[in-house]
């Protein structure tokens, strides 16, 4: 985004001031509205528009104030097709501070001509007859126009059951995931939540009867409806609370929602036309506007568009249910009127029968006026920056190099770089150095080491492979994927779809036998795709679109896994799809549905069956369809995946959790960074080069004044909790004594080894591991590198703080025989553990107390374990 | 608006969840115990739980699943007799001569049904009540314990031992708290019956004074301090929190003593067996004497009890079932002399029972489908046998009784409401006391 200069002539506190002033004219709650009587109206404000716009021009005379600058209007070129079909619009103004504004509370707006539309009250157009007509905003001097079409206006909009009668339950929050949209319903009355599945709901409703998660039985059956007198069903006397409702009412026998549903069952109750026979359908959501930055005090209207079938656009703004992700940021009412509440960043959700979308929001403190140039290195830097500027967070500076250096060999080779390495890149004038210590790092074998113990632990290269040699041989495989750079596709291909007797094939091994179809499909999909199905393993995904339908389809490729071979043992056990079957759910190959036990055939997770005719090999099937280029879930886990490794959190967060519920906070970002990575051979270190050398990466981790409280804009370094394995490794560093490594038999891994390098780690035990949360990796591993307890016991009192730091042999030990001054040992100790230089306050102090003690030796003993317990140590930052 | 407030919950359970599979050794209890130290008032008296008999448990863990036959529920494809018990009407194997005089103590349940047949499985069964499931971790009956009691004096609520080997540990998450966060996770310690036995981290190496720990730390004050100025998260202050602490329990002598079991006689110690599953009954009972909830002795090895490979007979005469006879009974006159069994429920069970018939190789199979389990005390009748199995052992002839009705009868002992749902930070409903096809678990009338 080019940097826009602004004017600086205004002092800070001034300026709040008079923005506050302005704000409390635009911004107060709207909802007492003028009664229009002509086609100019103007939207509903609690102030009039004249006094409105003279605090404007007065406030824009002064100076200070920022300045309307444009005018824009929402939608554009809107059609109204079908009788009294209607569209409201918002208008946007783009002021001088760089924010944009809803202004529609100031705006007057008026048509071009009579006859085809008229104005409403919140700023809506209603169809009158068949024409073109254009309407136009002014505020303050500024204007802006949009042609609307009006068609269709003499005819009625078909009934539908799922779009008409699912959209009250899921406006009226009926069928909410926590009310009648639970697995289970409530009361009797079960619904699909946000009304995924019309025909369900339809049939629950006329016929009755409730789901149960273990059988397709409905059991008793009760109607909801009652044909015969209909204003008698059960349907509208809950809702409205002539019956008890536990519920509370939900609406009026008043209102438009009792009508529709009463006309309804007048009308025999009819399900309207199936999807197959052309019935109009909603297939989709947009909402304007997208990513909006609001002050302290802003208000912002949101209007929710449905594309249809059809082709067709309707404006759906009062028909659909409005939630914010985190209300203590902004609050939405119902009809889609957003309210900043303070400082932040969240999302507010959107959902209509049967879609779901969202769109961001940032409460700013005040908008920053010289907002400094940042050039991008790359498109990383180009996407970060310009949402920092919009939401007015400024980047803290660039890392320096000592931070730099620390922070990507921990990252990259998972290490902490040598004392004398860190002291010539330090005082390297290189100008390329950074890139050259990067490529010195991608091609090291450390970086081999420790990304296969990382994809180790993801892949959960553990002893449930069975026997020794088959976790031996999976471990290997990973090892050669990373030495090699193995396109990321094809290791996934070589994992899903494996067969025969290789490495990635013993993954398919769970201890004494093979692991349950569901159980292996829902991993593949979570570790490939960043998805989490499980839930829909016994009922459909309470908020998500995940069906239990999906979720068996998929496992159906499974279905055919089997073996040859014995299990536990060393001897080669040979994995293949068997067109019998392994038989885990019953019936040879088939997969059989839970609840209604009919088989059900391999599909994919946008629904579609596998043909009959391909149904060899079924989990290459399923690869080929994960990884092909125009599945966009692929490229996107991984890079978000690898993205979180370096930054602490996803751009999805967590990293393996994308739904519509928990959108991407850069989607953009994500969407390059996915196709950067397919256009270049799935390249895992092309990848992480690009995001290592942007200069968001190598930002520093010290705050500043404006994003301080940034958790999700990488605005600033945020340090992250080394790894077990990496912590341990940075103690035996530091010390200069290794950690021995045996397992049960007494057997033991080779002398220097580091605990990234352990390959059968579950027969390795170790406290100190264990403590700072190794996983057992008997799942999909995460961590998090939370304190507790056990650590902080350890670190006073544990062998590995205490015994290593004292040992003869170690780093205390030479230097203190070394014949060194106190300043040298220090300075050698803080290079070696935090791998900067003490500052001369630390150097003052330090030798002086160093000096003051009895025993030299215990107190640079003591000296160590500070270093080493000191969150400066402990974490990558 | 409506309420839809679980939605972005979502992220928090991930984070019980990881805690709860990665965290497990001393510490996390003790610091349960200081940081709840100020609720314990909440849990105080009035509540249904202080006027409740019990107020702790003692799992005998059975690792491996027992045989019923030859133990609780003898019948005719048993090598071993049948002997009369303390109870007029209880027979029990002639296997349990020393629980023959105390059955007046306890009650079996004879018609135990389970749903799953490996270990792995069944022991998650078992000890959550719950089948496993990919897509969530349930809380284990000790952390729904110690949720629902929280701590009492200075001790861990939660306490299993020995701890994890490289055999039991894939069960470790089993035992946890999944969502109901790391507090309730089992405080693990090492076998008591080792000579060596001390629990780790929690004194000092003997060079050291804690005037050097003193020194040490308000070194690490200084050193870390230029760079805390620039950046602080709440990570951070959590461990100085959890530092403090852990200063002040090195420091506490009182908290060592509740794990000396040295200074238990020696003559009660070799009462319990010297072995490492009469030492952790013993110590289990001197945790609960001290305060602990709920304690888990698992002495037997890895899969110890699962005689399908081994001759079934031989090994339970020879080397299984004598240890657990004499631990369990010397337990509960213990309990009973100390007054300690009013208030302390003792219950002992595998994940299953075992097949009536005996294999090829002279063993018997798993067999969840009618298997027996003893328990008794807090409150909970003894000398009660309750529903019976069919001639041979293999199915329940009577009053088919399921994992969750024993966990409601738990509950309702220690005065907890079994009829409870736990809501998981994504908003699945979790019954504390789940029985078979999604049902509410029913304490045994018979019994309480």
């Amino acid at each position: 985004m080019p940097y826009r200069a602004r004017t600086t002539a205004f002092g800070l506190s001034l300026a709040v001031m008079v923005l506050l002033g302005f704000r409390a004219v635009c911004y107060a709650a709207p909802g007492k509205a003028s009664t229009p009587s002509t086609s100019q109206v103007q939207a509903p404000a609690p102030v009039s528009r004249q006094e409105a716009a003279a605090k404007l021009r007065a406030g824009s005379g002064s100076a200070v104030s920022p300045k309307l600058e444009g005018l824009r209007l929402l939608p554009e070129n809107a059609t109204l097709w079908g009788a009294k079909a209607s569209q409201r619009f918002v208008v946007m103004g783009s002021y001088s501070d760089g924010v944009e504004r809803d202004v529609t509370s100031i705006a007057r707006l008026s048509l071009s001509r009579e006859g085809a539309a008229r104005i409403s009250g919140n700023a809506k157009v209603v169809a009158v007859a068949d024409g073109q007509v254009t309407l136009t905003a002014s505020v303050g001097g500024r204007s802006a126009s949009t042609s609307i079409r009006v068609s269709g206006s003499e005819e009625q909009r078909p009934f539908s059951f799922a779009r008409d009668l699912g959209g009250i339950f899921t406006k009226r929050g009926c069928n909410n995931s926590d009310c009648h949209g639970s697995v289970k319903g409530k009361g009797g009355l079960k619904l699909s939540a946000n009304a995924l599945y019309p025909r369900d709901d339809y049939k629950w409703i006329v016929e009755g009867g409730t789901y149960q998660v273990l059988s397709a039985d409905p059991g008793e059956k009760i109607p909801r409806i009652n044909l015969k007198e209909p204003d008698k069903s059960v349907l509208l006397a809950k809702p409205t609370m002539e019956l008890a409702h536990g519920g509370g009412q939900r609406f009026n026998k008043d209102s438009a929602d009792y009508t529709t549903i009463l006309d309804w069952v007048k009308n025999g109750a009819p399900y309207g036309k199936e999807d197959t026979q052309g019935a109009v359908r909603v297939v989709g959501l947009d909402v304007m506007p997208q990513e909006v930055v609001l002050d302290r005090s802003g208000k912002q209207q949101l209007l929710v568009t449905a594309q249809l079938s059809n082709g067709r656009r309707e404006d759906v703004t009062e028909a659909v249910l409005y939630t914010s992700n985190n209300p203590e940021v902004v609050d939405v009412n119902e009809d889609g009127l957003v309210s900043a509440v303070k400082t932040g960043e969240t999302s507010v959700m959107i959902r209509a029968a049967g879609h779901a979308i969202s769109t961001g929001f940032g409460v700013i403190e005040k908008p920053v006026s010289n907002y400094p140039v940042w050039r991008a290195r790359n498109f990383i830097d180009e996407q970060v920056f310009a949402k920092l500027k919009k939401f007015n967070i400024i980047p803290s500076e660039d890392s320096g190099d000592a931070e730099f250096l620390r922070r990507v060999c921990l990252d990259l080779a998972g290490t902490l770089p040598p004392p004398k390495r860190a002291k010539e890149f330090i005082d390297s004038r290189d100008p390329q150095k950074r890139d050259k210590l990067i490529e010195a790092l991608l091609g090291s074998p450390e970086f081999i080491d420790f990304w296969t113990f990382r994809f180790a632990d993801l892949f959960r290269v553990s002893f449930e492979q069975g026997s020794p040699a088959f976790t031996k041989m999976y471990w290997e495989w990973m090892r050669n994927n990373i030495a090699s750079n193995k396109p990321y596709d094809q290791v996934a291909r070589e994992r899903v779809g494996g067969q025969g007797y290789n490495g990635p094939t013993r993954h398919w091994y769970g201890g004494s036998d093979l692991r349950r179809p569901q159980d292996m499909m829902a991993e593949e999909v979570r570790v490939f795709l960043g998805r989490r199905l499980d839930c829909a393993q016994c009922h459909n995904h309470p908020y998500e679109t995940w069906s239990q339908n999906q979720f068996w389809g998929l496992t159906a490729f499974f279905g055919r896994l089997t073996h040859i071979g014995d299990l536990g043992g060393a001897g080669p056990a040979v994995i293949f799809d068997d067109p019998a079957g392994h038989g885990e759910n019953g019936g040879g190959a088939k997969v059989l549905h839970p609840r209604t036990k009919q088989e059900v055939p391999p599909s994919f997770l946008d629904g579609k069956v596998l043909a009959e005719t391909a149904r060899v090999d079924l989990r290459q099937r399923l690869a080929e369809w994960m990884t092909s280029p125009q599945n966009p879930y692929f490229a996107q886990a991984a890079v978000n995946r690898i993205w979180g490794y370096f930054f602490g959190r996803g751009i999805v967060n967590p990293v393996d959790d994308f739904r519509l519920t928990n959108p991407p906070t850069h989607p953009q970002l994500l969407h390059l960074l996915a196709k950067d990575f397919r256009e270049h051979g799935h390249d895992l270190r092309r990848l992480m080069r690009l995001i290592v050398q942007s200069k968001t990466y190598q930002l520093s981790g010290v705050p500043n004044e404006s994003n301080r409280d940034d958790r999700i804009n990488y605005s600033h370094a945020l340090p992250r909790a080394l790894e077990a394995e990496v912590l341990l490794d940075a103690l035996s560093h530091v010390t200069e004594i290794p950690e021995t490594f045996e397992d049960d038999s007494g057997a033991r891994m080779p002398a220097a080894s580091r605990a990234v390098d352990i390959v059968f780690f579950d027969t390795f035990p170790s406290q100190f591991l264990d403590i700072y949360g190794r996983p057992n990796r008997l799942m999909v591993p995460e961590r998090k590198g939370e304190a507790n307890i056990a650590q902080a016991l350890h670190l006073l009192a544990g062998p590995t703080y205490t015994e290593k730091i004292s040992k003869e042999g170690g780093r205390v030990d030479r230097l203190a025989k070394a014949g060194l001054t106190n300043r040298e040992i220090i300075e050698d100790l803080y290079v070696a553990a935090l791998s900067r230089l003490p500052t001369a306050e630390e150097l003052g102090f330090l030798t002086k107390r160093v000096s003051q003690r009895a025993s030299r030796r215990e107190a640079l003993e003591d000296l160590v374990w500070s270093l080493v317990t000191s969150r400066e140590f402990a974490y990558n930052h | 608006m409506s309420k839809t407030g679980c939605l972005d919950c979502s992220q928090m359970s991930r984070r019980y969840f990881v805690k709860a599979g990665s965290l497990s050794l001393l510490g996390i209890h003790v610091s349960q115990y200081l940081r709840l130290q100020s609720l314990v008032a909440l849990t105080g008296k009035g509540t249904p739980a202080s006027r409740a008999k019990a107020q702790a448990c003692i799992l005998l863990w059975l690792e491996g699943g027992p045989s019923h036959l030859d133990t609780w529920d003898p019948k005719g494809n048993s090598s071993f007799k049948p002997i009369s018990t303390n109870v007029a009407g209880i027979q029990i194997s002639e296997l349990l001569p020393r629980m023959a005089k105390h059955m007046d103590k306890l009650s079996i349940v004879r018609s135990m049904h389970t749903e799953e047949i490996d270990h792995p499985e069944a022991t998650h069964y078992a000890i959550t009540g719950h089948r496993p499931n990919a897509a969530m971790q349930f809380p284990s009956l000790g952390s729904i314990v110690s949720k629902e009691l929280g701590p009492r004096n200075a001790l861990p609520p939660y306490i299993i031992q020995p701890q994890w080997d490289s055999g039991t540990k894939m069960y470790q998450n089993y035992f946890n708290a999944a969502f109901l966060g790391p507090q309730h996770n089992p405080m693990a310690i090492p076998d008591p019956s080792k000579q060596d036995f001390a629990v780790p981290d929690l004194s000092l190496p003997k060079s050291f004074g804690i005037e050097r720990i003193q020194e040490r730390r308000s070194l690490l004050k200084f050193v870390d301090a230029a760079y805390r100025q620039k950046q602080e998260i709440a990570e951070f202050s959590n461990l100085d929190t959890f530092t403090e602490q852990a200063f002040n329990l090195i420091q506490s002598p009182a908290v060592r003593k509740a794990f000396d079991i040295s200074e238990e006689p020696d003559k009660l110690r070799e009462a319990y067996g010297k072995h490492s599953f009469g030492q952790s009954v013993l110590m289990a009972r001197r945790l609960v004497e001290q305060g602990c909830r709920f304690v888990t002795a698992a002495g037997y090895d890895y899969n110890a009890w699962d005689s399908c490979h081994s001759k079934n007979d031989s090994y339970n005469r020879d080397k299984l079932v004598p240890p657990f006879d004499q631990a369990l009974s010397a337990l509960l006159e213990d309990l009973t002399q100390r007054g300690l069994l009013e208030s302390t429920i003792v219950i002992a069970m595998g994940e299953f029972g075992r097949t009536p018939h005996i294999n090829p190789a002279l063993g018997r199979d798993h067999w969840p489908n009618c298997w027996s389990l003893v328990v008794g005390g807090g409150g909970i009748k003894g000398g009660v046998v309750v529903g019976a199995s069919d001639e041979r052992g293999a199915y329940p002839a009577a009053r088919t009784t399921t994992m969750g009705d024993v966990f409601a009868t738990l509950y309702k002992a220690l005065g907890v409401d079994w009829e409870k749902t736990y809501m998981t930070p994504i908003g699945r409903p979790i019954k504390i006391a789940n029985s078979i096809d999604d049902k509410t678990g029913t304490p045994i009338a018979e019994l309480i």
